[in-house]
C-alpha cells in the first residue's frame, strides 16, 4: 500500500470511529478500459484512493477491463452473471445499445434528487457530448473523457517543400495540394507519403464520419438508431475524395492502414500528414523528434468532426446504496478538477467545461498550444455514430470503404452495398420501432 | 519387436498372456479414473454446450417476448455471406498452415533430436514464438508487418523488394497470417514430435543401419511408423487449432480488410459479442463443432488403422 | 556395402540438415533479436531504421524501468505462477488417470467417452465466456484465482496426449509388473508414468505456456488488482487503440512476461530431451 493511502485510510477509519458509524462502507466496482498507452491503470487506482479517502462511507474499486471492446464484453457478461458493476467507463457510442437492451438506468432521478434539472446537469458539459449521453428523453451517460480527430502535420516537411507550417491546409483543395507537394518519389517507389489515414475497423468509421461531416453530411440519424445514409452525396464525395488521393494522385498508400502503423509512419517521417485522435497528442508531444503541428480536420463544406471517447454509465440491478455510491463516484470523476487532471494526464479533453477555467488548466494550455487546438475544434464537434448493433452497422460501411481503399470497388457501388447491408442488419429493430404501426 | 500391421478396430487389443489382468473389461475402475476429468467437463464444457445447442435452436425476434424453436438460426447462418467468407478463409488458412507447420515441426524434431549445445540453443530459439504472450504479440507482429519501415519490409527493401502492405492488402493479408501461424506453430508441434521420438529405442535405428538402410529409409521405415500415435495426435490437434486457436490472427486484423481474414472463430465472436446475435453465434458454434468432431473421428480412425504400433 | 560411402552420404545429409536448420534459426531468431534490441533502444522515433538489427545507439534500461513501473510485477508473477502451477498440478493427475483408462482399459462406452472428451478441444472459447462466468459466479468464485483455473482442471488435450503416449509404450513392462502382482495404480505410478515422462513434460510446457499467456478469461473473472495475472498487467499499459505505439516499452514488457518461460524452457528442454536416455533405451 502506498504510504499516502495508509494515511488516508487511517484517517478515514478514525473519522468513521469518530462519527460512531458502525455501518460498513458501501462497496462498489467500476469497470474501466485503458484506451491509450501508459500508466493510466495506475493513475486510475490512485484516483480511486483519493475518492475513497474523501468518501469514508464508500469503498470504490476500479477494475481494469482491457480495451473498449473487452470492457463492453465483460460488462455484458457481468450483467448476465448477475454481478453488474456499479459504473462503467463505456465507449460513448455503445451507450445507445445498453439503453436499447434495457441494461442501464436513466440518471435523471439521481440528478433530480440532487435538486438539479437534467438540463442544468448536462449544461456542465460541452454541447458536442450531449448527443451520445442524453437521448430518448433521458440522461443515460455522463461524459468522462473525450476525443476528436485532428490533423497532425510534420512542420519540417512543410518547410522543406515551401508550405507554411503556420498556415496548415484548411480546405480539401489545400489539403490535397499540400499532400501532392509533400509526397516524395524515387522512380516508381514512394519514399514519403503526403497523407495517411487510419483505416482499421473502428478508426475507419470515425475518420469517414469526420470526412462526411466536413462535406456537409452526417451519415446516421443521431436521434434514431435505425437509420443510416451511407450512399448519399456527402458520403459519395467524401469517399471519392479519398479514392482520388490514393488511386489518382497517389499521395496516400493503397489498402488498409492500422492506426498504429499511421502513427509510427508519422514518427518515422514516412508520411507528412496524418489524421489521428486527440488521444495521441500527449504521446506525440513527448516523443516526436521533428517539428509537428496540429490543425482542424480540413473542410469542404463546413468544419465538423465527431467526438470519440467514453462516458460513465450505471447498469441496472444495483441496490439503492450502490446506486447512491456509484452516483457519488460518477459526479466526483466528472467534476472539473478531477476531469481536468485526467485530461492533462491522458491527452483526452475534459468534458466538463469548467475544467478549463481552473488555473492549472489555463497554465497547461498556455504551455501546450496544440492542446488548445483540440479544445477549439470542439465548437464544431457533433455526436458520435451510434445505432442499433453499432459495430455491425459500422462494419458494413468499413468493409466496403476498405474495398475502395484497396482498389477493388468504386465509391458509388461500395456505398450502395454498404447501405443495403446496414439496412439488413437494422431491419429487426426498424420492424419493432419505426415500422411498428397501429394495427 | 515388430512394426504394426493394420488392425480392424482401433480399440481391439490382441489377446495377451496377461489379458486376465489388463485385457478384461474394467467398467468401474475406468469410470473412476475418468470421473475427476468428467466432473470438470460436465460443469465447464457440457453445460455450456447444452446451452449453446439450446440457443442455436431458439429463435428470438427483437422487441418480441415470444420465442420460437426450430432451425431458423441455421438457415440465417448459411444464408449469411460473411459466414461463407469465414468458412472459405478458414479452409485456405487450414490448407496453408497445417501441412507446412507439421512438416517443419517433424523436420525440426528429427534434426534437433540429438542433444548437442547447438541443438539446445536452436530449440529454444525456435520455441520462442510459442512463448510470446498474445496481447503483446499483436502489437509486435503489427510492427513486423508494417509497410516500409517494419521488420519484414525494412530487410526485404534492402534486398530490392517493393514495399508491401502485408496486413492491409486484402489479397495478401490472409497469406501474411498463414506465414505468421506457421512461424508460431511449428515449434509447438515440434515439442510433441520430440517427445514421441524419445520413445523410439535407439537399437531400432542401429538395426536398420546395419541392414544398410539410408537415412531416408530409416525415417520412412522406423521413425514415421513408430511416431504414428504422435502424428495422429498432432494432426487432430492441428485440425482443431485452425478453428479454435486463432486469437493471434484475429487480434492483428480483426478479420479485415473487408473480411478477407475473417475466420470462423472471429465470426462467432462478432455474432456473440458485437452483434448480440446469440442465435447465430450458437448455430455457427454447433456447425463448427459438428464439422470438427466428424473430421477428427475420421482422421483418427484412418490414421490409427494405417499405423498402429503394438510392442 | 562400403561403410565409407555410407558415412560420406550421411555426412552430406547431415550438412544439408545443419544448413536448413541454421536458415530456420535465422528466420526464427530475427524477430526475437529485434525485440531484444528494441527493448534497449532509447525511446525515440527519429529514423526509418527502427527495424535495424544493428544496435546503433547507446542501450538504455529506460523501457524496462517504465514497464516495471507501470504495473506491480511481483504480484503479477506470483498470481500467474499460482494459476499455472495450480492448473498443472490438478491436470497431471486427471490426465494421467484418464489417459491410462483410455489407453489400457477395456470398458463399456470407451469410444463414446473418448470422443465426448475431445469435444472440449473443439469448443471455440468466445462461446464459453458467458456460461462459464455465470457458473463461476454461482459457485461464489468470482474474483478468486481458483476461478481462473477451474475450467482447465480437466484437459481433453492432455488426456488425448497421454492416451497416445501410453500407447507407444510397449506392454511388456506392465505385464512383467502385473505378473509380479502389482496393482494397476502401482503400474501407473512406477512403470507407465516414468516411461511417459517426455509426454508429461511436453504437456506441462504447453499447459504452463498457455495459461501463463492467457488473457481473456482472467480478464473476465478477475476484478481486483491484487488478483490480476501477467498478461492483464501487460495489456494495461501496452495496448492503446487511440494512441501511438511505444514499441520499446512493449518489447520490454513482453520480455518481462516471457522471460521466466524462456529461461525455464532453455533449462528444462535439455532434461526433456535427455529423458529418453533413461526411458527409451531398454
Amino acid at each position: 500500500m502506498h504510504p499516502l493511502t495508509k494515511v488516508a485510510s487511517a484517517t478515514a477509519f478514525a473519522l468513521a470511529l469518530g462519527l460512531g458509524s458502525a455501518q460498513a462502507a458501501t462497496e462498489i466496482e467500476m469497470f474501466f478500459p485503458v484506451p491509450v498507452e501508459g500508466k493510466l491503470a495506475k493513475e486510475m487506482q490512485s484516483l480511486m484512493e483519493r475518492f475513497n479517502a474523501a468518501h469514508p462511507d464508500i469503498k470504490a474499486k476500479a477494475v481494469y477491463t482491457g480495451s473498449y471492446d473487452e470492457t463492453n464484453l465483460k460488462t455484458h457478461a457481468a450483467i448476465k452473471a448477475g454481478r453488474p458493476p456499479a459504473a462503467v467507463i463505456m465507449s460513448a457510442n455503445f451507450v445507445l445499445e445498453y439503453q436499447i437492451a434495457d441494461e442501464i438506468q436513466p440518471l435523471d432521478p439521481l440528478i433530480a434528487a440532487d435538486g438539479k434539472t437534467s438540463d442544468a446537469f448536462m449544461d456542465q458539459f460541452w454541447p458536442a457530448l450531449h448527443g451520445n449521453a442524453r437521448f430518448a428523453g433521458k440522461v443515460w451517460g455522463v461524459p468522462f473523457h473525450n476525443s476528436t480527430p485532428l490533423l497532425y502535420f510534420n512542420t519540417d516537411h512543410f518547410k522543406e517543400v515551401g508550405l507554411d507550417p503556420k498556415n496548415p491546409p484548411k480546405t480539401w483543395a489545400e489539403w490535397s495540394d499540400a499532400a501532392k507537394k509533400l509526397t516524395k518519389r524515387e522512380g516508381d517507389k514512394t519514399t514519403r507519403w503526403g497523407l495517411m489515414l487510419p483505416s482499421n475497423y473502428d478508426y475507419l468509421g470515425w475518420v469517414m464520419t469526420a470526412l462526411d461531416m466536413s462535406n456537409g453530411g452526417q451519415y446516421y440519424n443521431s436521434e434514431y438508431g435505425g437509420e443510416v445514409y451511407y450512399d448519399q452525396p456527402s458520403m459519395r464525395g467524401a469517399l471519392t475524395f479519398v479514392d482520388n488521393l490514393i488511386h489518382r494522385d497517389k499521395v496516400m498508400p493503397e489498402g488498409e492502414t492500422d492506426g498504429k502503423a499511421v502513427s509510427t509512419a508519422f514518427f518515422a517521417g514516412q508520411t507528412s500528414m496524418v489524421v489521428l485522435s486527440t488521444g495521441s497528442l500527449s504521446f506525440i508531444r513527448e516523443n516526436m523528434k521533428s517539428g509537428y503541428g496540429v490543425a482542424f480536420v480540413p473542410s469542404n463544406i463546413r468544419n465538423a468532426v465527431a467526438i470519440g471517447g467514453a462516458s460513465l454509465i450505471m447498469p441496472k440491478g444495483l441496490s439503492d446504496e450502490q446506486r447512491k455510491a456509484s452516483w457519488e463516484l460518477i459526479k466526483w470523476l466528472t467534476s472539473p478538477a478531477v476531469s481536468g487532471g485526467w485530461s492533462r494526464f491522458t491527452g483526452y479533453f475534459a468534458p466538463n467545461k469548467a475544467a478549463y477555467d481552473l488555473p492549472e488548466m489555463k497554465e497547461f494550455l498556455a504551455k501546450n498550444p496544440d492542446a488548445q487546438v483540440a479544445v477549439d475544434q470542439l465548437a464544431y464537434a457533433r455526436s458520435w455514430f451510434a445505432t442499433y448493433s453499432t459495430v455491425a452497422v459500422r462494419k458494413a460501411l468499413e468493409d466496403e470503404v476498405q474495398a475502395v481503399l484497396s482498389g477493388k470497388k468504386k465509391p458509388l457501388e461500395a456505398l450502395k452495398a454498404a447501405q443495403a447491408k446496414a439496412e439488413e442488419i437494422m431491419a429487426p429493430y426498424v420492424a419493432a420501432t419505426a415500422m411498428n404501426l397501429p394495427k | 519387436m515388430a512394426i504394426a500391421t493394420a488392425s480392424d478396430d482401433v480399440f481391439v487389443e490382441e489377446e495377451r498372456p496377461t489379458a486376465r489382468v489388463l485385457g478384461r473389461r474394467h467398467d468401474r475402475l475406468a469410470l473412476a479414473l475418468i470421473a475427476p476429468s468428467l466432473l470438470f467437463l460436465v460443469v465447464f464444457t457440457y453445460w455450456p454446450i447444452a446451452q449453446v445447442v439450446l440457443q442455436a435452436l431458439t429463435i428470438e425476434t427483437f422487441g418480441s417476448k415470444t420465442v420460437e424453436h426450430g432451425f431458423g438460426n441455421f438457415a440465417r447462418l448459411f444464408a449469411d455471406a460473411s459466414f461463407g467468407r469465414a468458412v472459405t478463409n478458414n479452409l485456405i488458412y487450414a490448407a496453408g498452415t497445417i501441412v507446412p507447420s507439421i512438416g517443419l515441426a517433424l523436420a525440426l524434431a528429427v534434426g534437433l533430436r540429438e542433444s548437442t549445445r547447438f541443438n539446445a540453443l536452436l530449440r529454444t530459439v525456435v520455441f520462442f514464438p510459442v512463448l510470446l504472450p498474445l496481447v503483446a504479440a499483436a502489437s509486435l507482429f503489427l510492427f513486423v508487418f508494417l509497410p516500409g519501415i517494419g521488420l519484414l519490409d525494412h530487410h526485404l527493401g534492402r534486398l530490392g523488394f517493393h514495399q508491401t502492405n502485408w496486413l492491409g492488402d486484402p489479397d495478401v493479408a490472409l497469406w501474411s497470417l498463414i506465414g505468421l501461424t506457421v512461424w508460431k506453430n511449428a515449434a509447438y508441434y515440434m515439442l510433441f514430435f520430440i517427445a514421441g521420438l524419445q520413445a523410439i529405442p535407439d537399437d531400432l535405428y542401429e538395426a536398420a543401419r546395419l541392414e544398410g538402410a539410408s537415412a531416408t529409409q530409416r525415417f520412412a521405415r522406423v521413425t514415421l511408423p513408430l511416431l504414428g500415435p504422435t502424428l495422429a495426435f498432432v494432426l487432430v490437434v492441428a485440425l482443431v487449432n485452425v478453428v479454435t486457436q486463432v486469437d493471434h490472427v484475429v487480434v492483428l486484423t480483426k478479420g479485415g480488410p473487408s473480411d478477407s481474414t475473417n475466420l470462423v472463430l472471429y465470426y462467432i465472436y462478432q455474432q456473440a459479442h458485437e452483434n448480440y446475435d446469440t442465435g447465430k453465434a450458437a448455430a455457427a458454434t454447433v456447425a463448427s463443432l459438428t464439422a470438427l468432431v466428424a473430421l477428427s473421428v475420421l482422421s483418427l480412425r484412418t490414421l490409427e488403422r494405417a499405423v498402429h504400433y503394438e510392442a | 556395402m562400403a561403410t565409407a560411402a555410407l558415412s560420406s552420404r550421411f555426412d552430406g545429409l547431415r550438412f544439408a540438415g545443419v544448413a536448413i536448420l541454421s536458415l530456420v534459426a535465422l528466420a526464427w531468431s530475427t524477430p526475437l533479436l529485434w525485440m531484444a534490441i528494441a527493448s534497449f533502444r532509447p525511446q525515440s522515433f527519429g529514423g526509418l531504421d527502427m527495424a535495424s538489427l544493428a544496435p546503433n545507439f547507446r542501450p538504455t534500461l529506460a523501457n524496462y524501468v517504465e514497464a516495471l513501473d507501470s504495473a506491480d510485477f511481483a504480484g503479477l508473477y506470483l498470481n500467474t505462477a499460482i494459476v499455472c502451477l495450480g492448473i498443472l498440478a490438478v491436470q497431471l493427475v486427471t490426465i494421467t488417470l484418464a489417459g491410462y483408462a483410455f489407453a489400457r482399459l477395456e470398458f463399456r462406452g470407451r469410444t463414446l467417452f473418448f470422443y465426448a472428451f475431445l469435444l472440449q478441444l473443439m469448443l471455440v472459447p468466445p462461446i464459453l465466456i458467458v456460461p462459464n462466468l455465470v457458473t463461476i459466479t454461482r459457485l461464489g468464485l468470482y474474483d478468486h484465482l481458483v476461478a481462473v483455473m477451474a475450467p482447465y482442471f480437466a484437459s481433453a488435450f492432455g488426456v488425448f496426449l497421454m492416451r497416445q503416449t501410453f500407447r507407444t509404450i510397449p506392454r511388456d513392462f506392465e505385464e512383467a509388473a502385473a505378473v509380479e502382482g502389482a496393482a494397476w495404480w502401482q503400474v501407473v505410478i512406477h512403470v507407465l508414468a516414468p516411461l511417459a515422462r517426455p509426454g508429461l513434460v511436453a504437456f506441462s510446457i504447453v499447459s504452463v505456456v498457455a495459461h501463463w499467456n492467457e488473457f481473456l478469461w482472467p480478464l473476465m473473472v478477475i476484478s481486483s488488482t491484487e488478483n490480476q495475472t501477467l498478461t492483464i498487467g501487460l495489456a494495461s499499459f501496452t495496448r492503446g487503440a487511440e494512441s501511438a505505439s511505444q514499441w520499446g516499452v512493449i518489447a520490454a514488457g513482453t520480455f518481462l512476461v516471457a522471460a521466466p518461460l524462456l529461461t525455464a524452457f532453455a533449462l528444462f528442454q535439455r532434461q526433456f530431451v535427455n529423458s529418453f536416455l533413461f526411458s527409451g533405451v531398454k
